[in-house]
C-alpha cells in the first residue's frame, strides 16, 4: 500500500479545510446542501447545510447513526432522490455542474461516467435475470461508443481487475451463483467500468463476514489508489474508516459535525459525537466494563432542537449550545460544529 | 472437559452434528458436524464465526429447537431429544433464545405487555394480574416504563424492541439464554447499551449466557470463553484473552486480523495482517482433511488428508490443527 499522502501534520492546512474556496483539484464541491422531503402537506427538513468537498484521489469516511442523513446524502449527490417527494437547496458540483440542477438526461451522462456507486446489498442492485457480463457490458455500452465484442474484452478485464478468478468463465455466471464478496466485487467492476472520479461506497461491507469485508476494503484502496479515483465511504463502521479512509466527515441529525484528518480524529475528536461513537466501541474497553453509550437517539426531522442538534443527548451542554452552532475550525486541524471544541478534552479510541 | 472441578454444567455437547437435506433429499449440509463443549453456569461462552459456520444452528439446538441428528447435548444433565414431550417442554423453559431481527421476533398485533406477558401465558404460571405485574416489572427493569407497556412493535425502535425480547425472554426466569447476534442489527451507541444490560442482567438474575456473533469486539468485551468455529466445527476453544491475545489457529489469527480497529495507521499492528483468499467452502461438500486448508496459508498435504483432532494443549485451551501457533509446517516457511 503506499504511504499515507496525508500526513496528521500536514494534514492540518488543506487535508481538513473546507472552505469556500474551490481548489482546483477537487472532483466534488458539496455546498449547502439542504434536502427537504415532502410528507403530507407538511415538508420535513432532512438534510441542513451540508457541505465538504472531496479531492481527486482522496478517501473519505462518512460516519453517524441510522438517521444522520449519510445515504440520503449520497443519493443526491447522484441525483438519485426521488423528484416527486423531494426538494433541495445548495450545490453539488462536479466538473463545475451543479448536479443538482441538471436535467435526467444530463445526469445519466454523469453517473457512471464520472460518478459510480456501490450499495450495501449487491443481490439488490444487481438484476437476476441477466448475466454479471450482460451487465457490465451494457455499463460500458452505455458511455463508451464500443463494440459489443470491445465492451464484452472490457467487462472481462474490469472482472479480472477485481480479482474475479477465472472472468471469462463468471461472465456468464448470473449474479446468485456468485456468493456475497464475489457480488460486491461484481458491483465494483461496474461502478468502476467508466473510470469515474467519484466511487460512492454506501455501508459496502456491512452485508459480508469480516475476512471478506478485510478483502473488499484492501481492494478498494487498492482499486483507488491504482486509479486515482476518489472514495466516498458510508458506513457506520470506524474501523473500516480507519482502515481505508484519510478522513472522517461524521454527520449528526442532517449536520456535518466533524471533518478532519482521520488518524488525529481517532485519537483526538473535537466533537462530542464523534467522541461518543468511539467511546462506545466494545472492541478496546475493558471486558465486562460498562461500555460509554450516548444516551437518547437521533431527533426525527420534525423534531430538531433549535440550537445545537446533539445538544440534548451531550454531556458537556451548557447555556451556549442553545444557539446555532458552526462548523469552525477547532484546534488540531479539524472542523468542528461545537462552540466547546476549544475547550474540551474529548476521549477518542483509546480511554 | 473443561476446567472449573465442581460445578455441574447447563450444557454439555458431546460430538454434536446437525444435518439438514435440501436438493429434494440428494444433499446433505453439514451445518454442524462434530462438536463438543461444556457451558458452565454463570458464565458466557462466545461463539464466534462467519455466516455458514454453523454457529445459530448450534443456537437452536441449545434452546431445543432442532434436535441433533447425531451426538449428544445434555440440559442439565438429560438429554432432552430423549426425554418424554412433557418432560422437555417442563425442562426446555430453562434454555431460552434471543433472535438477530428484534421486530420478527414480535408478533405485530401484540402490545408490548402482550408479548411480554407471553412465555407466562403459555407456561400457565400463576394468575392474568400477577403474570401482568411479573411482565411489567421486567419491562421497568429492562428501561420500558409505563409509558410503553401499551405500545406495538412499530411505534418502538430497534434497540427497544430487542429490550422487549430480552424482558420476554427473561419471564419465565431462564438458567441459560442463547444471544444469537442479538446486537447486530443496532446502531453503535444502542449496541453498547444492550451490551451493558445484559451485563447487568447476567450479575441480576444469575443468568449463563451463550453469545453467538460475528462481532469481535462483542465476544471479547463480554464472554469468558470464546470458541471458534468453521465450517460446522470448532477450530479453537479457550479463555477469551488468550484466544483473542494470542490466537493459536490459523483461522483465528486470520479473523483477528481481519477485524478493522479503529486506530490511527501504525496503531493497528497492520504488519501482522493476513487477509484470507477466497470464502467458506459450501457445508454440502465440505474439503477433506482440515476444513480450513482450502484458505490456510499453512497448509500442506497432511491437512487434506487427516482430519486434526481436536485436543487440548493447555489446561482450558482446545484446538484442531496440526499446525498450531507459530510454528511452521515442515519445510516451509510461514508467509506473513
Amino acid at each position: 500500500m503506499i504511504e499515507d499522502p496525508v500526513t496528521p501534520g500536514a494534514a492540518t492546512g488543506n487535508g481538513a479545510a473546507t472552505s469556500d474556496a474551490k481548489r482546483p483539484d477537487s472532483v466534488l464541491e458539496v455546498k449547502d446542501l439542504s434536502i427537504f422531503f415532502q410528507l403530507g402537506r407538511s415538508e420535513a427538513q432532512i438534510t441542513k447545510k451540508v457541505s465538504f468537498s472531496v479531492r481527486r484521489g482522496e478517501r473519505i469516511g462518512v460516519v453517524g447513526e441510522s438517521g444522520c442523513g449519510k445515504t440520503v446524502t449520497a443519493l443526491a449527490l447522484l441525483g438519485l432522490l426521488p423528484p416527486n417527494i423531494s426538494r433541495t437547496e445548495g450545490s453539488v458540483e462536479i466538473g463545475g455542474r451543479n448536479l443538482l440542477r441538471l436535467p435526467e438526461r444530463e445526469l445519466e451522462g454523469i453517473r457512471g461516467r464520472q460518478v459510480g456507486m456501490i450499495f450495501q446489498e449487491p443481490m439488490s442492485a444487481l438484476d437476476p435475470v441477466f448475466t454479471i457480463g450482460h451487465q457490465l457490458r451494457e455499463t460500458v455500452m452505455a458511455h463508451n461508443k464500443v463494440s459489443r465484442r470491445e465492451a464484452r474484452e472490457r467487462s472481462i478485464e474490469a472482472l479480472a481487475s477485481v480479482g474475479i478468478p477465472a472472468p471469462e468463465r463468471r461472465y456468464d455466471d448470473y449474479p446468485q451463483q456468485l456468493s456475497g464478496g464475489m457480488r460486491q466485487r461484481v458491483m465494483i467492476a461496474i461502478a468502476l467500468a467508466c473510470k469515474p472520479q467519484l466511487l460512492i461506497a454506501d455501508e459496502p461491507t456491512t452485508a459480508l463476514d469480516v475476512t471478506v469485508q478485510a478483502q473488499i476494503v484492501e481492494l478498494l484502496i487498492d482499486l483507488t489508489e491504482r486509479t486515482g479515483t476518489a472514495l466516498l465511504l458510508i458506513t457506520h463502521d470506524l474501523g473500516v474508516v480507519a482502515e481505508g479512509c484519510e478522513r472522517i466527515v461524521t454527520m449528526y441529525a442532517g449536520e456535518v459535525v466533524e471533518d478532519g484528518p482521520v488518524d488525529r480524529i481517532l485519537l483526538h475528536p473535537r466533537h462530542p459525537y464523534t467522541s461518543g461513537l468511539l467511546r462506545s466501541l466494545p472492541r478496546l474497553a475493558k471486558p465486562k466494563a460498562r461500555l460509554a453509550s450516548i444516551p437518547g437517539r437521533v431527533p426525527l426531522p420534525g423534531e430538531m432542537p433549535s440550537g445545537c442538534r446533539f445538544a440534548p443527548r451531550c454531556t458537556f451542554a451548557d447555556d451556549r449550545c442553545a444557539l446555532e452552532q458552526a462548523l469552525a475550525p477547532a484546534p488540531g486541524g479539524t472542523l468542528a460544529r461545537c462552540c466547546r471544541s476549544g475547550e474540551l478534552e474529548l476521549q477518542g479510541a483509546l480511554a | 472437559m473443561t476446567t472449573a472441578a465442581n460445578t455441574e454444567p447447563l450444557l454439555q455437547v458431546r460430538n454434536l452434528k446437525v444435518h439438514f437435506k435440501t436438493g429434494r433429499g440428494r444433499e446433505t449440509v453439514m451445518a454442524v458436524d462434530g462438536v463438543d463443549f461444556d457451558v458452565l453456569p454463570g458464565e458466557t461462552f462466545g461463539l464466534i464465526g462467519e455466516s455458514g459456520s454453523g454457529k445459530s444452528t448450534i443456537g437452536r439446538v441449545i434452546a431445543c429447537l432442532l434436535n441433533p441428528s447425531s451426538g449428544e447435548i445434555l440440559h442439565l444433565g438429560t438429554d432432552l431429544s430423549k426425554a418424554t414431550r412433557r418432560d422437555r417442554r417442563f425442562k426446555r423453559r430453562d434454555f431460552q433464545i434471543i433472535f438477530q431481527d428484534p421486530h420478527a421476533a414480535l408478533d405485530p398485533r401484540m402490545s408490548i405487555l402482550q408479548s411480554v406477558r407471553e412465555p407466562l401465558d403459555a407456561i400457565g404460571a400463576g394468575t392474568r394480574a400477577e403474570r401482568d405485574v411479573i411482565a411489567r416489572e421486567l419491562l421497568d427493569r429492562i428501561g420500558l416504563g409505563a409509558y410503553y407497556i401499551d405500545r406495538y412493535p412499530h411505534e418502538l425502535s430497534g434497540g427497544q424492541k430487542q429490550r422487549v425480547n430480552i424482558a420476554r425472554a427473561l419471564t419465565i426466569r431462564p438458567k441459560l439464554i442463547a444471544c444469537d447476534e442479538v446486537v447486530s442489527a443496532l446502531d453503535v451507541s444502542i449496541k453498547s447499551d444492550i451490551l451493558n444490560l445484559f451485563v447487568e442482567l447476567q450479575a441480576e438474575y444469575g443468568l449463563t449466557y451463550v453469545f453467538i456473533t460475528h462481532d469481535l469486539g462483542v465476544v471479547s468485551h463480554i464472554s469468558d470463553r470464546v470458541a471458534v468455529m468453521y465450517l460446522g466445527r470448532f477450530v479453537e476453544l479457550g479463555p477469551t484473552a488468550e484466544v483473542t491475545g494470542k490466537p493459536l489457529h490459523p483461522y483465528t489469527r486470520a479473523l483477528m486480523s481481519a477485524e478493522p480497529v479503529p486506530l490511527p495507521r501504525g496503531m493497528r499492528g497492520d504488519d501482522q495482517r493476513i487477509v484470507l483468499q477466497g470464502e467458506i467452502p459450501s457445508p454440502i461438500s465440505p474439503p477433506s482433511g482440515c476444513r480450513f486448508r482450502t484458505r490456510c496459508w499453512k497448509a500442506t498435504s497432511r491437512c487434506a488428508e487427516q482430519v486434526p483432532v481436536w485436543r487440548e494443549i493447555e489446561p482450558g485451551r482446545w484446538i484442531a490443527c496440526h499446525f498450531p501457533g507459530d510454528e511452521a509446517p515442515q519445510g516451509m516457511s510461514t508467509v506473513l
